[in-house]
């Protein structure tokens, strides 16, 4: 914990979850997470929490690797860095030397950009970019803080994507036209080899609540990943998330095949040697990816299963 | 390999005898101890002696990624819910000095108390109890953990001390020092067996014989250069994560001599197509 942040109000209050943690204080949280020669695979066995404060650069224009749906101020917020989930397919493997989940508590300065931002023009925020927000709400109440926050700014967009089934955090909050809750799916054959997350089946449950209870629902097939029998593998998964979602409910669909920034792929091949890491992806502009004609194939197939259920002009591939 | 880098000899007769190590002819300055795996060095007082002395250790004997080294010893304890012979596993080094603060991974149980320990040049008195940031206190922790950590992981690297005042010692007692360390021995045993299970089970790569045999024959039979050598590497890898085994069909590749350039990459794209599904 850096000790410029003890005494702050979200400090507190994710002290309070956790009453037996050793705490240990720092200056920098750099001074731990950034340290030389950590073991990343291992600190996913034992991730630490490390409380922050952010100084400079609340909000980041998002990757060009990210769908931008259209919105010309595409930005996402870094209040948390690194997920308790490890999947093996994550961007953060890549980009961090550190496996430890670090929360900046300074809420109320993202805000104030925010709301400088605003003033200038209009606001696509992705604030669980870094993170799986929604994972995280019960140690820290981040989610519901941005929720309560983006109710009145109108000319703010917030997608909160997840693949989280802690429907907890929701259920007590308002639905608001300008939050997007995006779920990402993947079929439950891809879940159980490299996710470790939460099954398809209860994640469709609470998809379903949400929709239920008059929030906005994105569905994110992101990443496609290859492998054997894929075809059959997708159009099962497509079918089966159709005959149980009402597709008219679903604001929209995302579909993008496995990309990475090649500086991250050979950092992540250092640290794991695993089917996703070690797989022959080819070279495009600033990433690695399966070949044009692989990718064409699953965005094409993909597409084309989707759209019996989904109108094209709801549909956004990358 | 477990290094364990210890202040006074009289630290380190009862590890020494526990561990049952035998002193190594070493020319060097330093008296060294080994068993099979474990070497313990006496590095003398201070932080510039620890950090001379674990450098040479690890230097002298091969350090590999997934070794382990220790600093025990006895400490001062400031105040605070500290008693002697309380066994401690520190979770923050500082250097007094320079201030610098050194962060050991913990990433395993253990049944010791944690705290933050701060490493003097000189012996603490408790009229400098202002002076002083950690909860414990000792004249080497700061220079162990700095030189160790130039080499190994993190979470390999650990000091571990023993309350032996509350600063208000007088003299040392040689026979209370080696008593409290023998009491806590099993403790220190049952972390280095928890470190060396965690390593065994996580770090040590186990680099396939099999791989490497067949990638030395397909390379000279089929004229493979070096990156395809590489790719091919990866297929072969991956195949054994997803089917634990290498295919027998490769016996068939392994066996082709080929005459020419073209003709060994004619088969190396059959077999990339054969290993990629």
């Amino acid at each position: 914990m850096e000790k410029e942040i003890i005494s702050h109000e979200i400090t507190k209050e994710i002290l309070k979850k956790f009453p037996n943690s050793q705490i240990i204080t720092v200056n920098h949280y750099k001074e731990v997470f950034s340290r030389p020669r950590q073991n990343y695979k291992l600190q996913e066995l034992s991730k630490k929490l490390i409380l922050a404060k952010k100084r400079e650069k609340f909000l980041s224009p998002a990757s060009s690797l990210c769908q931008n749906f259209g919105h010309p101020y595409f930005y996402y917020a870094n209040l948390i860095v690194n997920c308790i989930f490890n999947c093996d397919y994550c961007f953060l493997k890549g980009m961090y030397s550190s496996a430890n989940i670090v929360i900046f508590v300074n809420i109320e300065d993202y805000f104030k950009e925010i709301d400088e931002i605003l003033k200038k023009h209009p606001l696509y925020l992705s604030p669980s970019y870094e993170t799986d927000l929604l994972a995280m709400e019960e140690i820290v109440p981040f989610f519901s803080r941005f929720v309560n926050y983006a109710y009145s700014k109108e000319n703010l967009i917030l997608e909160v994507r997840t693949k989280s089934v802690n429907y907890t955090a929701i259920k007590n909050l308002k639905p608001s036209p300008n939050i997007i809750l995006a779920w990402t799916l993947l079929p439950q054959e891809i879940i159980e080899r490299y996710e470790k997350t939460p099954n398809l089946s209860l994640r469709i449950n609470t998809i379903k609540r949400a929709i239920h209870d008059g929030w906005k629902v994105r569905l994110s097939f992101d990443p496609i990943i290859l492998v054997e029998n894929w075809k059959e593998i997708y159009k099962k998964f497509i079918d089966y998330i159709f005959s149980e979602i009402p597709a008219s409910k679903i604001q929209d669909i995302t579909i993008g095949v496995f990309r990475i920034p090649k500086e991250y792929l050979k950092r992540m091949r250092k640290k794991f040697e695993n089917e996703i890491t070690l797989f022959p992806y080819v070279e495009d502009i600033d990433a690695y990816t399966y070949s044009p004609s692989t990718k064409e194939e699953l965005l094409n197939f993909i597409s084309s299963k989707v759209k019996n259920y989904i109108p094209e002009d709801k549909i956004y591939t990358i | 390999m477990i290094y364990i880098t210890i202040a006074f000899y009289v630290e380190g007769k009862p590890i020494i005898d526990y561990f049952n190590l035998k002193k190594l002819n070493d020319s060097s300055k330093f008296q060294i101890f080994n068993k099979d795996e474990i070497f313990l060095i006496i590095s003398g007082e201070g932080n510039i002696n620890s950090a001379i002395a674990t450098t040479y250790l690890l230097t002298k004997y091969g350090w590999k990624n997934e070794d382990i080294a220790l600093n025990i010893g006895i400490c001062g304890a400031k105040d605070g819910g500290f008693s002697k012979g309380d066994l401690i596993l520190c979770n923050k080094i500082i250097n007094h000095n320079s201030k610098r603060a050194f962060y050991p991974d913990i990433l395993i149980s253990h049944d010791m108390k944690e705290a933050s320990l701060e490493s003097f040049d000189f012996p603490v008195r408790k009229y400098h109890q202002e002076e002083i940031e950690g909860d414990i206190v000792d004249m080497e922790g700061a220079g162990f953990f700095e030189a160790a950590s130039s080499f190994l992981y993190s979470h390999n690297i650990h000091c571990i001390k023993i309350v032996y005042d509350l600063l208000d010692f007088d003299k040392i007692d040689p026979k209370m020092v080696q008593e409290i360390i023998i009491k806590n021995i099993f403790k220190i045993e049952n972390f280095i067996n928890s470190l060396l299970t965690l390593n065994e089970k996580y770090l040590q790569r186990r680099e396939d014989k099999k791989i490497k045999e067949i990638l030395e024959k397909l390379k000279s039979n089929l004229h493979l250069t070096r990156s395809m050598e590489i790719e091919l590497k990866k297929l072969l890898k991956i195949y054994l994560i997803r089917y634990k085994q290498i295919p027998e069909e490769i016996e068939e590749f392994v066996n082709i001599k080929v005459n020419s350039k073209k003709e060994g990459k004619e088969y190396f794209e059959k077999l990339k197509n054969f290993l990629t599904f």
